[in-house]
């Protein structure tokens, strides 16, 4: 099970507007299915890309079909709308529990557009299963998952077994090029799958604005400032005083 | 544009491009200053259905439609205009005639190697005494048994030093009606095939173009396309589609030099300002949007025509024309937005000038569609 997102290319005069046009596959998921695809193509299984989203969201789910996966449901409804992360996890858990019994989840790290890295391990919550964040190698032994995952300049090895989900490090997994015919039978023929509020059982009150406790205020483009300023002393000195601040601000390791 | 553009053209050029951007566009300058032509790139774009656009699956083919045709083209010409040409070429008037008019056994034998990118394709109709009279042609055919007996002299063959499978345009009647134009299929290899030195060209050098003679050359009768006589419309029909290609082409170059230029004119910094604040360099830089977003509509339209069944030749002959005219005018603004660094090697903007010009002549020259396109406005009165 993937989850993936179509992401807001541009949102010109600060409108945010989702459309064909303007949404494209979060870059972030194309690692995981990169992942996702290899784990297939090394051990059988099946693929099933999962997104949340208004109608545009289709262009994600059908890059994922070009890609090579099996299966691919868009979950939509305007009830939906205004949903926050812990309202998106609350649909996607209840989208999978549909879709239970699997292996495996993963989830990107992250978005390109609102960026919370929070919808993973909320939706993991929601399952009641296993959470491992930034894996960057998976292995599958018999019934176990052997995952590697670096953090803080330590390679951490975990064995932990299914069902269970995953955030994928962007890097780890290189996505592959598209074949042009994998991209022409990708469109051929409507195969998305179609899953609303009722589909999952959710009442309105739980999803959508009404089940989102986050609101956002307002959002507004941070103009950077840079400042310049020249160190005092003698050669020695200054080279001191550069490696002291450089070494605070956390730009080199101490 | 955006009625034109589907998601799946969105995502074909965006898959196109990664690849040209992290595959090509690093080698480019290399392999235009080596004139070599990179194996090793064009079997990953074989495996990824480059070389079979439009063939249909069952023979390896991608089989998508001229507008993903056209939008593949440019992008891999805006990484590299030498393979640019080797796909356009290959695709439109190598593989297309042979899909077009060859048999069952034909495409079996030929398509499908050249859809894989196994085999590449090459078209021989020029020669040393015939380039826009295509009747003009000496090459000739003679049946004897199973086989024509080929004499041929083709100059300027795109792909021909790595060609392995080549349409050959001659007289299967040489003594009679000089509209006794035929193609028959030589491979590489054939007792008699002979290819010539590669050509020291201005421009596409990473393309091996090159002579390919045929001395006494045995090709089975098989190895005819379509019917005797048939030459002149099998040509006509390839060039048809080729053209398009050739003002994607074009097109993608014009593209890559737009975006050159914006780029130095965003840096380079004259009379304390970025160049991109002066009025003479802005008005160039408007002229070469404009030239390319109309190059673009032309050249797309133009395929979605043919996708849609519809007559395309004239508007695919106009947007030849005004692609590759367009694309020599844009490249060398962007020369001169670099200035005296636009005419060194250290930058690509001088490599896009020499590309862009052949645009204007081959698969027809400016004159020539001009002819034709003055044909279709007046009508035959």
């Amino acid at each position: 099970m993937v989850c993936i997102k179509s992401v807001i290319l541009a949102a010109p005069e600060e409108q945010v507007v989702r459309t064909e046009d303007t949404s494209e596959l979060n870059p972030f998921d194309r690692p995981v299915l990169e992942a996702a695809l290899r784990l297939k193509e090394l051990h059988g299984g099946r693929v099933t890309a999962i997104s949340m989203g208004p109608e545009a969201s289709l262009s994600a789910l059908s890059e994922a079909r070009a890609m090579g996966v099996d299966r691919e449901i868009l979950i939509s409804d305007p009830a939906f709308a205004g949903s926050d992360t812990l309202a998106t996890s609350t649909v996607l858990g209840a989208g999978l529990q549909k879709l239970v019994p699997f292996d495996l989840v993963l989830f990107g790290v992250r978005t390109a557009d609102s960026d919370t890295g929070q919808v993973g391990p909320q939706t993991s919550v929601q399952l009641g299963i296993p959470f491992i964040s930034m894996v960057s190698g998976i292995e599958w032994q018999k019934d176990v998952f052997r995952v590697e995952r670096v953090a803080d300049h330590f390679l951490e090895e975990y064995e932990v077994t299914s069902p269970v989900a995953f955030t994928i490090h962007p890097g780890a997994f290189e996505p592959r090029d598209l074949g042009l015919s994998g991209i022409g039978r990708a469109f051929e023929s409507e195969r998305v799958e179609r899953w609303n509020l009722s589909d999952l059982g959710l009442v309105p009150e739980r999803v959508g604005d009404a089940g989102s406790p986050t609101r956002v205020i307002s959002m507004m483009r941070v103009k950077e400032t840079k400042k310049c300023e020249f160190l005092k002393g003698d050669a020695r000195e200054q080279a001191d005083e550069l490696m002291k601040r450089l070494s605070e601000s956390g730009a080199i390791g101490a | 544009m955006d009625g034109i553009l589907s998601e799946k053209h969105r995502i074909v050029r965006r898959s196109v491009r990664s690849f040209c951007d992290r595959e090509i566009r690093p080698i480019a300058g290399e392999i235009d200053r080596e004139a070599r032509f990179p194996w090793e790139v064009v079997e990953k774009m074989g495996k990824l259905g480059y070389f079979g656009i439009q063939a249909p699956r069952e023979l390896g083919g991608a089989d998508l439609d001229s507008v993903s045709y056209a939008i593949i083209v440019e992008e891999i010409s805006r990484a590299s205009g030498s393979l640019g040409l080797c796909v356009t070429v290959h695709n439109s008037v190598a593989l297309y005639p042979i899909l077009a008019f060859g048999s069952e056994a034909q495409q079996e034998k030929w398509a499908k190697p050249l859809a894989g990118g196994e085999k590449i394709g090459a078209f021989c109709l020029t020669e040393p005494n015939a380039g826009s009279d295509a009747s003009g042609i000496e090459a000739t055919a003679v049946s004897d048994g199973d086989a024509y007996v080929v004499n041929a002299n083709k100059v300027f063959v795109t792909n021909g030093g790595v060609a392995d499978i080549c349409l050959l345009f001659l007289k299967t009647n040489p003594s009679g009606d000089r509209r006794e134009i035929s193609v028959v299929v030589a491979e590489r290899g054939t007792p008699g095939f002979v290819v010539g030195d590669l050509e020291d060209l201005c421009g596409m050098r990473a393309n091996p173009v090159s002579s390919i003679r045929l001395y006494d050359c045995r090709l089975p009768l098989d190895n005819l396309l379509g019917r005797e006589g048939m030459g002149l419309k099998i040509g006509l029909a390839a060039l048809d589609t080729g053209r398009m290609g050739i003002a994607a082409q074009a097109l993608g170059i014009a593209q890559a030099a737009l975006e050159e230029g914006i780029l130095y004119a965003r840096q380079r910094r004259q009379f304390r300002v970025p160049i991109s604040k002066h009025q003479a360099i802005r008005m160039m830089i408007a002229d070469m949007g404009t030239l390319v977003e109309a190059s673009r509509l032309m050249t797309y339209r133009a395929a979605a025509l043919k996708d849609s069944g519809k007559r395309f030749s004239q508007e695919s002959a106009m947007a030849k024309l005004f692609a590759s005219e367009a694309c020599c005018k844009v490249t060398d603004m962007a020369v001169q937005i670099h200035g005296g660094y636009g005419y060194s090697k250290s930058y690509p903007v001088e490599r896009y000038y020499r590309d862009a010009r052949v645009t204007r002549i081959y698969e027809g020259s400016s004159e020539v569609h001009r002819m034709v396109i003055a044909r279709g406005v007046l009508g035959k009165k």
